[in-house]
């Protein structure tokens, strides 16, 4: 044993060899070293001291049989790291108090380094300083001393929570407790609520679905389901009514009334108005998570409720957060450009979701044009350069600036549009499943006039036998048929350059996309996507395989000049996982399943689960 | 000669002796003025007092920085008196007084209570570079670890080092982040030494468990303050979870087209069976809502389990319902009898949250919403 030459370590000497060997506790990435379990406030230093004295007792041989052939080792030579440790020890110390002092005001200033007495003296009168209160969390015994006073964590609990605390009592919505932070977020004083009816400051039109979140009109049955195995339970007869078992959850999104003061400086000056109507105030859109609670109704209710005393009262219990996860969700009350619409349509161009905000612009609902092809809308001009397009959607990443184009309004007219277009692929199969299309109208120039829109129109009815050639397609009879055709046949090059690609190096492919520097895409894959979209869900996901093809990667742009328009698993970067193979990567998620938590209920053997479903 | 060189060996020694017990002395009392029970502080050894110290220190600047600032903001109308610590307290209650003060305390830390258990997660708030200033005292339940264990270290040492690159950026702190508020939501895998009866184990035998990480980063540009990340924690999911008649569970392959579905996914989107399955979950969301499912569809692929931001299901004859979906990767089941089909090795298993009722009913948004006549 060193005759106490490093800081501290005799200290500990008489300590350790008091203690016994206890299992592993290795706190983080040193050593595997045996730990006295009884030490959880060092996790990491103990392994260092350890192994140092540790010396008349690892022949003991009382370890975990994994770690022996270390051990062996260690004893052997362990002279040799034992010089290291102390040193990794010792910087590990000397950097503990190098951020101590950093942080001491009175350290601040010194030109040269304290050494490490002073700066533990200095940490000592600092925290006198601070006042830190540790007498007042033993007066009453209730709640135990933390590092920090529970104000401060409630303080930050709001502030990461970004909500506040409702409990409201289930049979009229009579709000029993609301934290503070509420004014934070609907600018009510608190008190201003409690004891009110919840009713009173939501949205008219959200009453009845909180109602029926408050009421206790549960199915009789109680369904538990194991999330590991996906095994439902009914429970036929539940020992109390499944409304009031603690636990219960509710989620629910609901408007609440949103009060604007005043005296705010950071609003916009605006007259006070008397609210007329509850529709003259603003909503903001909170979502409410939450449990259903007994509670003794003593405990909360302030309000001194004589008559309607029950020993339990049922409550729901929740904390209520501002919905903040909608980035496309206008703020209500601002209006959304009326001229900009999103649509999405199947890799063949037909529509398969349109909003809205699209009748305006064209004149068709909705309903008149899902299922129809996009092409039959365009004016005969712009056929070419939009079917590039297409096909250069199709195989690029990227977002794909279409120039302005005229689309077919219901009467007959033409509108100018402009649009930006993006392929979606599947994660996991990296296909593309279809294209959305954010569209906005441009307004032509102030030369246009009425006429010349006329004329748009009439020379189209006129002109039907010029078609446009494009190439790679033969023209077909009629217009309208020609149209539809062109989206169809784009869509088919896709699929079969998904059917042909092959690379007989690689047999078997990857979900994950094959190994690729970012930039340009990627190099053949064996495919077999068309065939098994047509099967059934649920083939074997192993086989799905990526597709692009060499020639694509010509035509494509090669460089992301751009962002991304869409996440992949590519350019989310997981080290190595790029360069497994289907098999592979199904085996990296079933390891990574293994892993984690939620097999922790497993038997370890998942031939015999069975689905009661 | 030697004699010399052993007396001044003996004089070293007694010399170091006596720094060493000068210096246990000082450890003492900086122990002694940390908030911590009896037990624990017996128990901890001289670089966990330093780190324990550091943690301390450093939340106390973080809070009162934070205090003097919202002192400063002139949010509060009512009376709002700024009271020791800098808390803004005292509506029209009439304040409090010294005495009254452990009172709050209680309440305050009941409401703590109630938070995080409906949060179901503890607290931790993040220096910039990842080190673990302070935790809330149920991570332990969470993670076998207790917060005086992990307060202090580094949460890279705890971390599944393929998620290391995610945490990093979102710890990062972007211009945007200064003036826009800075939101965080998303999913990391962190060590968990309980065994699935709940006891603690070594964090040798640790298993990855997956975290829902939601709250905001605090940027202080004063320059003896710190900027932080503010977390709650989730582990998802849970093993059982009580389904409420506006829950429906799903099952779909990695893809995420939809290979089972339960009834109530039937009642509350009005699509029947048939027209579900094989449907991809694309298709029957919201165009704009793709890009947060995709997210939600990586972080299955990558951790095996993720949750999703709200997003907006389609209903069958128009208009959409908001919901929320909980969903984790697992092994397969073999076909049955009830259940026959390919075999597949994995799968993902959902269960969804309707949050809303319908919106919309009359906006027949997509293709599969028309009501043929």
């Amino acid at each position: 044993m060193s005759a106490g030459g490093s800081d501290g370590t005799a200290d500990r000497q008489t300590d350790l060899a008091a203690e016994e060997e206890g299992p592993n506790q290795a706190g983080s990435s040193l050593l595997a070293v045996d730990l006295p379990r009884k030490r959880k406030g060092d996790v990491e230093e103990r392994s260092g001291t350890h192994v140092q004295h540790s010396v008349d007792f690892q022949l003991d041989d009382d370890l975990c049989g994994s770690e022996e052939d270390d051990q062996q080792v260690k004893i052997k030579c362990f002279r040799e790291p034992h010089r290291q440790i102390e040193k990794r020890r010792r910087d590990k110390m000397n950097n503990l108090i190098d951020e101590l002092a950093a942080m001491i005001p009175a350290c601040l200033p010194m030109a040269r380094k304290l050494d490490k007495l002073t700066v533990l003296r200095k940490a000592v009168q600092h925290l006198k300083v601070l006042k830190v209160d540790t007498s007042s969390a033993f007066t009453n015994g209730i709640h135990k001393p933390s590092i920090l006073p529970q104000d401060d964590l409630r303080h930050l609990l709001l502030r990461a929570a970004d909500g506040f605390l409702l409990i409201v009592s289930c049979d009229r919505a009579k709000v029993l407790f609301i934290s503070e932070s509420v004014s934070k977020i609907l600018n009510f004083n608190r008190f201003e609520l409690t004891g009110q009816s919840m009713f009173d400051f939501i949205h008219p039109k959200d009453i009845n679905k909180v109602k029926e979140q408050l009421s206790s009109s549960e199915s009789p049955r109680q369904r538990l389901m194991d999330a590991a195995t996906g095994v439902q339970v009914q429970l036929d007869a539940p020992l109390k009514p499944p409304h009031l078992s603690t636990g219960a959850r509710r989620s629910f999104l609901c408007r609440m009334k949103h009060s604007r003061l005043a005296g705010k400086q950071e609003d916009q000056p605006l007259l006070p108005c008397p609210p007329k109507k509850k529709e003259a105030y603003r909503y903001c859109t909170l979502h409410c998570t939450g449990y259903m609670r007994s509670w003794p109704s003593s405990q909360l209710d302030s309000e001194g409720d004589a008559e309607k005393e029950t020993s339990n009262l049922t409550c729901l219990v929740t904390v209520c957060r501002l919905l903040t996860h909608v980035p496309d969700q206008p703020p209500k009350g601002v209006s959304i450009k009326p001229s900009e619409f999103v649509t999405r349509c199947a890799i063949d161009g037909k529509f398969t979701f349109v909003e809205q905000q699209a009748t305006t612009v064209i004149g068709y609902l909705p309903q008149e044009v899902l299922g129809t092809s996009c092409y039959e809308y365009f004016h005969q001009d712009d056929l070419r350069h939009l079917a590039e397009k297409h096909r250069q959607v199709l195989r690029s990443k990227e977002k794909i600036e279409t120039q302005c184009y005229k689309f077919k309004t219901k009467y007959g007219s033409y509108v100018s549009l402009q649009s930006q277009w993006f392929s979606f692929t599947n994660p996991w199969t990296k296909e593309v499943e279809f294209i959305v299309s954010s569209n906005r109208v441009v307004s032509r120039g102030p030369t246009h006039t009425k006429e010349e829109e006329m004329g748009d129109s009439k020379e189209l009815q006129e002109d039907t036998k010029q078609l446009p050639i494009i190439p790679g397609l033969s023209s077909g009879v009629g217009t309208m048929i020609y149209a539809g055709s062109i989206g169809t046949r784009i869509a088919n090059e896709l699929l079969d350059s998904y059917r042909m690609n092959s690379s007989p190096s690689s047999g078997a492919s990857s979900p994950f996309g094959p190994a690729q520097e970012k930039g340009p895409l990627v190099s053949p894959q064996t495919s077999n996507s068309a065939s098994s979209r047509e099967e059934a869900a649920g083939s074997s996901s192993g086989s799905r395989s990526d597709s692009r093809t060499a020639a694509d990667a010509g035509s494509a742009t090669s460089e992301r000049s751009g962002e991304p328009s869409q996440l992949d698993l590519d350019s989310v970067v997981v080290p190595g996982l790029s360069s497994f193979s289907s098999d592979e990567a199904a085996m990296a998620v079933i390891m990574s399943l293994l892993e984690t938590e939620t097999n922790m209920g497993q038997s370890g053997n998942f031939e015999n689960l069975h689905w009661p479903f | 000669m030697t004699a010399d060189k052993e007396k001044r060996r003996a004089i070293s020694r007694d010399a170091a002796r006596r720094r060493r017990r000068v210096e246990s002395e000082v450890f003492e009392d900086l122990s002694r003025l940390l908030p911590l029970q009896p037990s624990v502080r017996a128990h901890l050894d001289k670089p966990s007092v330093i780190r324990l110290t550091l943690s301390y220190i450093r939340m106390h600047t973080l809070l009162t920085g934070d205090t003097r600032t919202r002192a400063e903001a002139s949010h509060k109308v009512k009376c709002g008196r700024v009271m020791n610590g800098g808390e803004e307290r005292g509506e029209c209650d009439g304040g409090r007084e010294e005495g009254e003060k452990g009172t709050e305390e209680v309440e305050a830390s009941e409401e703590t209570n109630l938070y995080l258990r409906i949060l179901e997660g503890f607290l931790i708030v993040l220096s910039t570079e990842g080190d673990m200033i302070y935790l809330s005292d149920n991570v332990s339940k969470y993670m076998g670890l207790t917060q005086n264990e992990l307060m202090g270290h580094n949460i890279f040492e705890f971390t599944h080092p393929c998620d290391h690159e995610e945490i990093r950026n979102n710890l990062r702190l972007t211009a945007e982040d200064v003036c826009c508020g800075a939101k965080r939501d998303f999913v990391m895998r962190i060590k968990s030494a309980l065994t699935h009866r709940g006891r603690s184990a070594n964090l040798k035998s640790a298993t990855w468990k997956v975290l829902h990480c939601q709250g905001r980063a605090k940027v202080c540009v004063a320059p003896s303050s710190v900027s932080c990340l503010l977390l709650t924690c989730q582990p998802l999911p849970l093993s059982h979870t009580l389904l409420s008649a506006n829950t429906f569970t799903s099952q779909h392959s990695m893809d995420m087209r939809i290979t089972f579905c339960d009834q109530r996914m039937n009642l509350l989107l009005g699509f029947s069976t048939e027209e579900l399955l094989g449907r991809s979950i694309y298709d029957l969301c919201h165009t704009l809502d793709i890009n947060n499912l995709t997210k939600n569809h990586l972080n299955l692929c990558i951790k095996s389990q993720s949750v999703s931001a709200q997003y907006r299901m389609l209903v069958r004859g128009g208009g959409y319902v908001w919901v929320e979906t909980h969903s984790a990767v697992i092994p397969s089941v073999r076909p049955s009898k009830s259940r026959p089909g390919a075999h597949q090795p994995l799968c993902i298993l959902c269960v969804t949250y309707v949050l809303s009722g319908v919106e919309e009913p009359c906006l027949q948004l997509s293709v599969d919403q028309i009501v043929h006549t």
